[in-house]
């Protein structure tokens, strides 16, 4: 994961730069997410890995299915891909260009799960809160998860806040051992 | 320690009176790779070096390798339960040990566990395992000596508290021998011992155990056992976990004697280690800062000034100064010094105990080689007596060397050659020792002097040693006074070389050896 992260950057930076210049930025990354969604498909994979498809015919195919879907820089950005036998970086690439776009528009993906749903109000004054700590706008991502017992569990990128009874009962069990 | 049930009670809700309920914020990392105890994770992007990760299964980890994308990371102990996709959270801690009071009798692995089946450790205290060197203005000068109860060593080679002194020899030449006598030579000194051992056998680090406890010199050590079938990481770790536990004392103002047994085997822990975080290879296949490795845990080694111990205990302790003695092991393949390694710590220790095999085979021990040695701040340190009369012996060393090849042609030789030669041959027996048998200043000046003074000159040389341990038999039963007022004081006057003289020109009539 972090080498292709590693391959996939210059990728990801190029696609970005020449997605504010043209101001294409929502069309890139609709884009984006379709070609890694058919390439993460298990079928195609079969054929993606399979030496015996050449390149042409490979590119040929991949174009076939994108038709229609993406814009001509992206068909280009494709055969691109296929050239340099980099096309298993697609979804790596995608996922940071999402990265890129977040922070040029100043707000982070939060992912924040509870026990129950949680109210409006509750929701309103928990982003007014995170994003007070964060010091960025969010994007908040809300999942109902009943192992937590109560409270909340936020992830922003690597950074988690464990408000969870789960998480507080676990930290006692160290603490009493 | 039994407990009743009400009691247990009590405990649990003191610990849940104390327990913080906030909510807990920390960074997270997932797994991707898992090879030979080098777990890489993905994230973590708030990783510090050097910063204790948690792994599932309260495993602990070391992160050494700060990357773009991932952190690589040395799992201290059994990582095989670890698997690709495992979350690891950062502690915001650099990795620390228990310290104090309470760990010395004990024997501990390089996290400081107690590994010998005592129970708990009763200290609160932590210390992080990597800490920077007492700078220029918090030293003192190193000018008392750490007595090693060796004849050979503490007359030619003196040890200082607060020296780093580099013991050095091939396999089987007795290092690990001279180290254990200097911890069994500390009972009642209040010199605090700490015994690292770094990638030795388990039966060894046992055995060294029972020796000292069979010498009563448990009571004043702390053992740091990373055995050879502990990871890597750990005995790369051990060295800085022993040297916490030394500055414990240092700092509040105590003296310490901490030996590292062996540097040898840490280098090469350090080396797999590195290799496995693929860092670029060097000279021998060591790492490119294989050098700081030990210059950063010798340079720890100090003495610091009473000013620096005040400031360091809030107050508490003033007017003492403080010191921790580094006796590190290097051990060379072949008598091969200018290996990477041994070079090395050469350079960055203030003296050596050169230890020969062919010495140790003829019967020579412990086999100092008295040219080769040295000991650069030592001669500050030593006690009065023992240098007056000690720089007789190396003279009388270094002289017989010199003429040992002509020994053969003992006939042909002048008169005065051949006294050198008969001097040297009698000194080279006196230096002789058995394992165990630590020596206290008194004793080691009697027998110093009655070399130095020509009373062996008249014995044979094969007679040397009964001699001594005949003399010593006789100062103990009838000049205890006098060996008492040595040992006290350590001085060196007219009155106690002419009281010591006639002390030996009596037992000498007695010729009871």
């Amino acid at each position: 994961m972090s080498e292709l992260a590693t391959l996939a950057r210059p990728y990801a930076a190029a696609v970005f730069k020449r997605a504010k210049e043209t101001q294409a930025m929502a069309e890139w990354s609709q884009g984006l997410a379709f070609m890694s969604a058919v390439l993460s498909n298990e079928d195609m994979s079969v054929v993606i890995d399979n030496p015996k498809v050449s390149k042409p015919s490979l590119l040929a195919f991949l174009l076939d299915i994108c038709q229609g879907q993406v814009n001509a820089e992206s068909e280009n950005f494709l055969k691109l891909l296929v050239h340099n036998n980099r096309l298993s970086l697609l979804p790596t690439i995608a996922q940071l260009f999402e990265a890129y776009k977040a922070d040029e528009e100043g707000y982070v993906d939060v992912e924040v799960k509870t026990a129950y749903t949680l109210s409006k109000e509750a929701k309103q004054s928990l982003t007014a809160t995170l994003e007070h700590t964060l010091g960025k706008k969010i994007l908040m991502n809300v999942a109902v998860d009943k192992s937590l017992i109560g409270g909340v569990l936020v992830r922003a990128g690597d950074r988690v806040i464990d408000g969870s009874i789960k998480g507080r009962l676990q930290h006692m069990h160290k603490a009493l051992q | 320690m039994q407990l009743n049930p009400s009691e247990i009670s009590d405990l649990i809700k003191k610990k849940i009176e104390n327990f913080d309920l906030s909510a807990e914020a920390h960074t997270e990392g997932t797994v991707v790779s898992v090879t030979d105890g080098i777990v890489r994770v993905h994230g973590l992007s708030e990783a510090m070096q050097g910063e204790m990760l948690e792994f599932p299964g309260n495993t602990f980890g070391m992160a050494l390798n700060l990357e773009r994308d991932s952190v690589g990371v040395v799992v201290l102990g059994a990582y095989q339960h670890i698997t690709e996709g495992d979350i690891v959270k950062c502690t915001g801690k650099i990795l620390e040990v228990p310290v104090g009071e309470a760990l010395l009798g004990r024997v501990v692995d390089a996290l400081g566990n107690p590994i010998d089946g005592k129970g708990a450790i009763d200290t609160t205290e932590t210390s992080p395992i990597e800490k920077i060197a007492p700078g220029v203005i918090a030293r003192q000068s190193v000018d008392q000596p750490v007595q090693l109860g060796l004849k050979s060593i503490d007359a030619m080679i003196p040890v200082g508290r607060g020296q780093r002194e580099l013991i050095i020899g091939d396999r089987q030449t007795g290092k690990t021998a001279i180290a254990i006598d200097a911890i069994i030579n500390q009972k009642g000194t209040g010199i605090k011992c700490i015994y690292v051992a770094i990638g030795q056998k388990r039966s060894s680090i046992a055995n060294v155990v029972r020796k000292l406890e069979e010498h009563g010199a448990m009571g004043h050590t702390i053992i740091v056992a990373a055995s050879a079938s502990e990871s890597a990481a750990l005995q790369f770790i051990a060295p800085y976990t022993g040297c916490s536990m030394g500055e414990f004392f240092r700092d509040r103002g105590e003296d310490a004697l901490i030996i590292y047994d062996d540097l040898t085997k840490q280098a090469w822990a350090y080396r797999q280690v590195s290799l496995l975080l693929r860092r670029p290879p060097g000279r021998e296949a060591y790492p490119g800062d294989v050098f700081y490795l030990h210059s950063r845990l010798l340079e720890r080694a100090s003495r610091i000034n009473a000013d620096e111990v005040e400031k360091l205990t809030g107050g508490k302790v003033t007017g003492k100064t403080g010191s921790l003695t580094a006796l590190p092991i290097i051990e060379t393949q072949g008598g091969d010094v200018s290996a990477f390694v041994p070079t090395n710590v050469i350079s960055i220790t203030d003296g050596q105990i050169f230890l020969e095999s062919n010495l140790f085979n003829s019967g020579i021990r412990p086999a100092v080689n008295a040219g080769l040695s040295v000991s650069r701040v030592g001669g500050a340190a030593q006690t009065k007596i023992i240098k007056k009369l000690g720089g007789g012996t190396r003279l009388d060393l270094a002289q017989y060397r010199e003429l040992a090849a002509f020994a053969q042609f003992a006939s042909d030789l002048d008169e005065s050659t051949r006294k050198q030669i008969e001097r040297g041959q009698r000194v080279t027996e006196l230096m002789k020792q058995n394992q165990y048998s630590p020596m206290s200043v008194a004793q080691m000046a009697v027998s110093l002097f009655a070399a130095n003074e020509g009373f062996l000159d008249s014995v044979e040389v094969n007679k040397v040693l009964d001699f001594e341990a005949a003399l010593q038999l006789y100062m103990k039963s009838e000049q205890a006074e006098l060996m008492n007022t040595i040992n006290a004081t350590g001085d060196f006057n007219n009155e106690i070389s002419s009281s010591l003289k006639s002390a030996i020109e009596t037992f000498v009539k007695t010729h009871s050896w």
